[in-house]
């Protein structure tokens, strides 16, 4: 649409708090009381064992933590609110902390829906070079993820060679989400320095970041511990993720469910700010509710799922610390109505949140777990939508245009009207939404928006061509795959 | 030279720029331009672009609205040219009227404009306009359609009149009708006995093309 | 596919938003400027109303009036005063009384959206004018959903003559409902004066319904800045009988209203406020609301375009204004430009009603429609009520005691463990809001059951109500003075 690139984002302006201040203390402390008395179990002897010289009071045999309530609070303080995440094209850095949310793919979807035949199958390199360089045209995907699992290379050499992927494929910043060993880690950051520049450049404009889930409840495996201890010690930022199934892996009660949530991502910035302080890091407090016929992800979820995210936006802001919030959430197997509905309620929640510094995510359907190219497009348009609404419009001389209506007069009408033709343009203009005559929609076979979605696509992936990488750096990428591949199939098979 | 101003003309039309269109306009017949060249090469045709354009996606309906109105304030200068040297024609003819006790134009002018995309010679008669006046214009005019707004509830019957007293002035064979208007419907169209209705401006010269039997159905 | 719920008993209380705090879209700064213009337009521009009578009616109660060009004029500290005069409560009663409406900003009803002209035929999907006896059945399919407070007319009975039309449709309402109904369609004073007739018959007399009004209705402006005379005689009409009667303004930026939000917002908000102070000129204290439908024109076509994000816009700018101005509000939502219930309707479905909730308007109008407000779709109208049922459950704030913290629960299950068998659990599960359209099948589901929709239970579920519903009807006493009332409407 316009003419300029750059990353667009939602500025908040609609605030709703649905936690009364009592209740918000409530929560926090409740939060410091599980990770003082429960804690969190992590995997990792190397954690474990720092963590203990700083204070925390560590249990070897249940891999047990347990956080003083001043190392938490030192830890939140630690963390700097505000930051920037690079890209290697610098138009598209995005700003962390600046109360501005933007937008980014969806990650790690085991399948795809075809773009020409809507079948699920399982994704390929192909799919995710394809899924990248639409992303990197698209003005509203301000930060890439690996969209798709690729199942085309072995499971242990996947997070690397999405990274090489994607690298490749855009200039946009990357949040490497699938990086879960130190290994990985290093192989990325070595990578992210190789098209950075150095150690020193990819510190002071970190072009990717990641982020570490937690396994609900209040688990860490301590590879994935051991990973974000990787990227903040080569500064690059790395955040952490909860993604707790309430009345499965969190209690049923929102208000539980928030608890656990929180407790597992303070848990998270705890160890990280502890052991290297003022290292850059977001929360991602993200919000499924468990079927409870199938025991499944909840795909017809309801107000509670706005609710939440009302409630850990207030939290965020409480610590200060940026935050990941989850849009475009949609237990739909198409782009049919209940996906627009469940997206757009989403993203108005995420407006009314108004704290998101990172949207996730756009492009997939059905609970995450199947990603479609057209999905990215339609998401972009909806964003958009929100995006404007929340810019707002202006109130000045010209905008409230006294002459003008005072010119038509009652019983007139504005078309012809200089002032129409000047500012008809900043109304939104969609790329999707059908506003045809009902007969010029019948007479061309009535397609939806998705139809016009995916001819677009397919333009697009004809047509645009992402800046590519300098030739020794792609060959520099190549060999560290190969490196990284060669040491950790041997470690696959060996160990 | 004169093919250069004409060339000016269309320029300004396309540009929207109501004083150099009118100007180049009043100085082509001053100058002795023929007025046929002038209407055709300068204005219709170009009316014929601007519609292209906003087939295309480039122009919007405000903009074709802009340039009906520039073209009919140089069509008011090229006009008397044209009668004097016994020469005019267009293309099929088009009365229009917002019917009499409605002041309310929007729809007749949005119609209007695209009609002239399409190669129409439109005559506008206004708003709260009497079924004698549009009688009379069509007698003189002798046009192929005459359509009919009406926006209000309380003047949609007034449409049934004009019929009427085309009828009653031998007429109403002569010319096709069609009917548009917020409460207007293609049900009332027929019971009415009008020849064509259509709900909004592009589909209205979808329907006027086929009622003169055109086969372009511009704007589809 | 998954079976569709039961139809609800007729018990069921209405379902209502019930909005805590309201957003503010316009900083106070701009709510200011928009007041300011739109006092500098009703002071020096005016509202063109073609009667003289009326104006002559204004003018004698302090209005500058111009009955030569059919123009009155409204000096601000004359519409500062009548904006004092009505009523902040409202109370819209139904034939059942259980299904009354509360009016007081701490309640969102859904209104049936009207008044279409043709509908979506359920089952084969294609266009075609309606009938009385459509909006019977739609009015049927209303009274059975929670959701619904108010009955517009979906759409137009365009089978009775012009004249009787909108009598036709309070008898068809009445009869198939025993919820309150809002007329839209009686603008001329002869058609509200047989209208309140009707009223009067079910409510059962003058008092009776001056002190449960089972009707109210709302005169439309006609942008820019026009109101029929006939229009606002009906509304005094209305008052006269203690009948509420609001104003709707549904301007369309570009077209009937500048390109600017801004100014458009003027433009509606300048005709609303217009009709409520001609209202309380006339009848001083006359309870009204305040109504907005605001859009804007597809460049291209010319048409409403209806859900972009100016509409969201026009819902919470109106709504604050209304606010503002003591008045309850009645705010444009489930606006579509969508043909069929598509993704796109989905879209806009939910950033309307998510607007409406953050808005916190009175009443929501409304559900049933696609196409830019031309077409009633029935299947569409279940769709916008389960998305309005969702944003009900939005309005609890969030509950953080003791109990619902779990922190108990959470020390006891500990990292690893799982909350499946906690009593906890149990306890609460059942609190969660349950869609009854959304699907929740698998993929492998969906595909052998041939890939069913929303859509598709929405649909069955009409039929299912069609079957099975039945509201109380009129006595047959009653039934038969409203036919009479018709027949002698206008001799």
């Amino acid at each position: 649409m316009g003419a300029e690139r750059a990353p667009r984002p939602l500025r908040g302006r609609l605030r709703i708090e649905p936690l009364a201040e009592g209740d918000l203390d409530r929560i926090h402390e409740a939060s410091l009381r599980v990770l003082e008395s429960a804690g969190l179990r992590i995997s990792s002897r190397r954690i474990l064992d720092a963590l203990a010289e700083s204070g925390a009071q560590v249990e070897a045999e249940s891999q047990r933590v347990r956080f003083p309530r001043r190392m938490v609070e030192e830890a939140i303080a630690r963390a700097p609110s505000r930051y920037a995440l690079a890209a290697r094209d610098p138009t598209w850095d995005v700003p962390i902390g600046a109360g501005e949310g933007y937008l980014s793919l969806d990650g790690c979807a085991a399948e795809i829906a075809d773009l020409e035949s809507g079948a699920r199958r399982p994704p390929t390199t192909a799919d995710l070079v394809a899924a990248t360089r639409l992303a990197d045209a698209v003005e509203e995907v301000a930060i890439l993820w690996p969209c798709v699992a690729v199942t085309d290379v072995p499971p242990w050499a996947q997070a690397v060679r999405q990274t090489q992927v994607q690298l490749a494929n855009s200039t946009k910043h990357l949040q490497a989400m699938s990086t879960f060993t130190a290994r990985d880690a290093r192989a990325v950051i070595e990578m992210a320095r190789v098209v950075a520049g150095g150690s020193r450049p990819l510190r002071d404009r970190p072009i990717v970041s990641s982020f570490q889930c937690s396994i609900s409840p209040l688990v860490y495996e301590g590879d994935a511990m051991e990973a974000a201890l990787e990227f903040a010690l080569a500064g690059v930022p790395c955040g952490f993720v909860a993604m707790a199934l309430a009345t499965a892996t969190a209690p049923t009660t929102l208000a539980g469910h928030l608890v656990t949530v929180n407790a597992e991502l303070l848990g998270g910035v705890a160890v990280l700010e502890t052991l290297v302080p003022g290292a850059p890091t977001f929360i991602g407090p993200y919000q499924a509710f468990m079927d409870l016929g199938t025991g499944g992800i909840d795909l017809a979820w309801g107000p509670e799922e706005v609710l939440f995210k009302l409630a850990a936006a207030q939290l965020a802001r409480r610590y200060a610390l940026p935050m990941n919030i989850l849009a475009f959430a949609t237990g739909s197997k198409t782009q049919d109505w209940q996906a627009g509905a469940q997206h757009a309620i989403s993203l108005m929640g995420v407006a009314a949140a108004c704290e998101a510094d990172l949207i996730s995510a756009t492009g997939t359907l059905y609970g995450s777990r199947v990603f479609a190219l057209e999905n990215v497009l339609l998401d972009a348009e909806l964003f958009d939508l929100v995006r404007r609404l929340l810019d707002g419009w202006g109130t000045g001389e010209d905008d409230l245009a006294l002459e003008v209506i005072e010119a038509v007069g009652p019983g007139g009408h504005f078309l012809g009207q200089a002032h129409t033709r000047t500012h008809m343009r900043e109304l939104w203009m969609p790329r999707f939404f059908d506003r045809r005559p009902w007969e010029e929609w019948e007479t061309a076979g009535r397609p939806g928006p998705r139809d016009a979605a995916r001819d677009r696509v397919r333009e697009i992936l004809a047509e645009h061509e992402p800046d590519p990488l300098p030739e020794d750096a792609e060959r520099e990428l190549a060999r560290i795959v190969e490196s990284h591949e060669g040491e950790t199939k041997g470690a696959a098979h060996g160990g | 030279m004169v093919d250069e101003e004409i060339a000016d003309l269309a320029q300004a039309l396309l540009a929207l720029d109501e004083q150099r269109a009118v100007a180049v306009a009043r100085a082509l017949i001053d100058g002795g331009a023929d007025p046929q060249a002038v209407l055709q090469r300068g204005l219709a045709d170009t009316m014929l672009e601007v519609g292209r354009r906003w087939n295309a996606g480039e122009l919007f309906l405000p903009e074709v609205v802009a340039a009906a109105e520039i073209f009919r304030l140089c069509n008011e200068i090229v006009e008397p040219a044209l009668i004097a040297a016994g020469g005019r024609t267009l293309g099929h003819r088009v009365v229009m009227a917002t019917v009499k006790g409605d002041l309310h134009d929007l729809g007749k002018n949005m119609v209007g404009a695209m009609m002239k995309t399409a190669g129409f010679e439109v005559h506008d008669l206004g708003k709260d306009v009497p079924a004698e006046r549009i009688v009379e214009a069509v007698r003189e005019l002798e046009p192929s359609i005459v359509g009919l707004s009406s926006l209000l509830t309380t003047t949609v019957p007034e449409q049934r009149a004009v019929l009427a007293a085309l009828e009653e002035a031998g007429l109403r064979r002569s010319v096709k009708v069609m009917v548009g208007g917020a409460p207007v419907t293609e049900e009332w169209a027929r019971q009415i006995g009008a020849d064509g209705f259509a709900p909004n401006a592009p589909e209205a010269v979808r329907a006027a093309l086929a009622l003169v039997g055109d086969e372009r159905l511009a704007g589809a | 596919m998954g079976r569709p719920e039961p139809a609800a008993p007729t018990e069921e209380p209405l379902h209502a938003l019930l909005p805590s705090d309201p957003v503010d879209v316009l900083a106070a700064g701009e709510l200011e400027r928009i007041h300011w213009a739109t006092l500098q337009v009703l002071a020096r521009v005016g509202v063109e109303v073609r009667s003289e009578r009326v104006l002559a009616r204004l003018g004698a109660a302090g209005a500058v009036s111009d009955p030569g060009v059919g123009r009155v004029r409204f000096p601000p500290a004359l519409v500062e005063a009548a904006l004092a005069e009505p009523p902040r409560t409202l109370v819209l009663a139904a034939r059942d009384p259980a299904r009354d409406l509360r009016l007081d900003g701490r309640h969102g009803y859904l209104a049936l959206d009207g008044c279409a002209a043709e509908l979506v035929d359920r089952e084969t999907g294609e266009r075609r004018p309606s009938t009385a006896a459509d909006l019977a059945r739609i009015t049927l399919v209303a009274d059975a959903l929670p959701q619904i407070g108010v009955l517009w007319q979906a759409v137009a009975a365009r089978d009775r003559p012009v004249e009787t039309q909108p009598l036709h449709e309070l008898h068809a309402q009445l009869g198939s409902s025993t919820k309150h109904v809002q007329l839209m369609t009686a603008v001329r004073p002869e058609q509200a004066r047989s209208a309140i007739e009707i009223a009067r018959i079910v409510a059962g007399g003058d008092r009776e319904l001056r002190e449960r009004p089972i009707l109210s209705a709302f005169q439309c402006s006609l942008s820019p800045l026009t109101y029929d005379g006939d229009a606002l005689e009906s509304a005094a009409v209305y008052a006269s009988a203690g009948v509420p009667c609001g104003f709707v303004a549904m301007p369309i930026a570009c077209a009937t209203a500048p390109a600017t939000p801004a100014a458009a917002l003027v433009v509606s908000n300048a005709e609303v406020v217009a009709g409520v102070v001609a209202l309380q000129l006339l009848n001083p204290g006359a309870p009204t609301f305040y109504g907005a439908c605001g859009t804007v024109m597809d460049l291209r076509s010319g048409a409403a375009a209806c859900g972009g994000p100016e509409d969201p816009y026009f819902q919470l700018a109106s709504a604050q204004l209304a606010r503002h101005y003591g008045l309850p509000s009645s705010i444009g939502t489930f606006a579509t430009g969508a043909k069929g219930s598509d993704w796109q309707a989905g879209v806009e479905g939910g950033l309307s009603v998510m607007s409406s909730w953050l808005a916190g308007a009175d009443l929501l109008c409304g559900a049933g429609l696609l196409h830019g407000a031309r077409v009633h779709s029935t299947v569409e109208m279940l769709l916008d009520a389960e998305l309005f049922d969702l944003a009900c459950g939005l309005s609890d704030r969030m509950r953080a005691d003791e109990e619902d913290l779990a922190t108990q629960a959470i020390l006891e299950v500990g990292p690893g463990g799982h909350f499946l068998a906690h009593p906890h659990t149990r306890r609460h599960m059942r609190r969660r809001w349950r869609s009854s359209l959304f699907g929740r099948e698998t993929w492998e589901e969906w595909e052998s059951s041939g890939r069913p929709g929303a859509t598709d239970r929405a649909r069955e579920r009409v039929r299912q109500i069609l079957a099975e519903h039945r509201p109380p009807a009129l006595p047959e006493t009653l039934d038969r003075r409203i036919r009479e009332a018709i027949a002698a409407h206008g001799r």
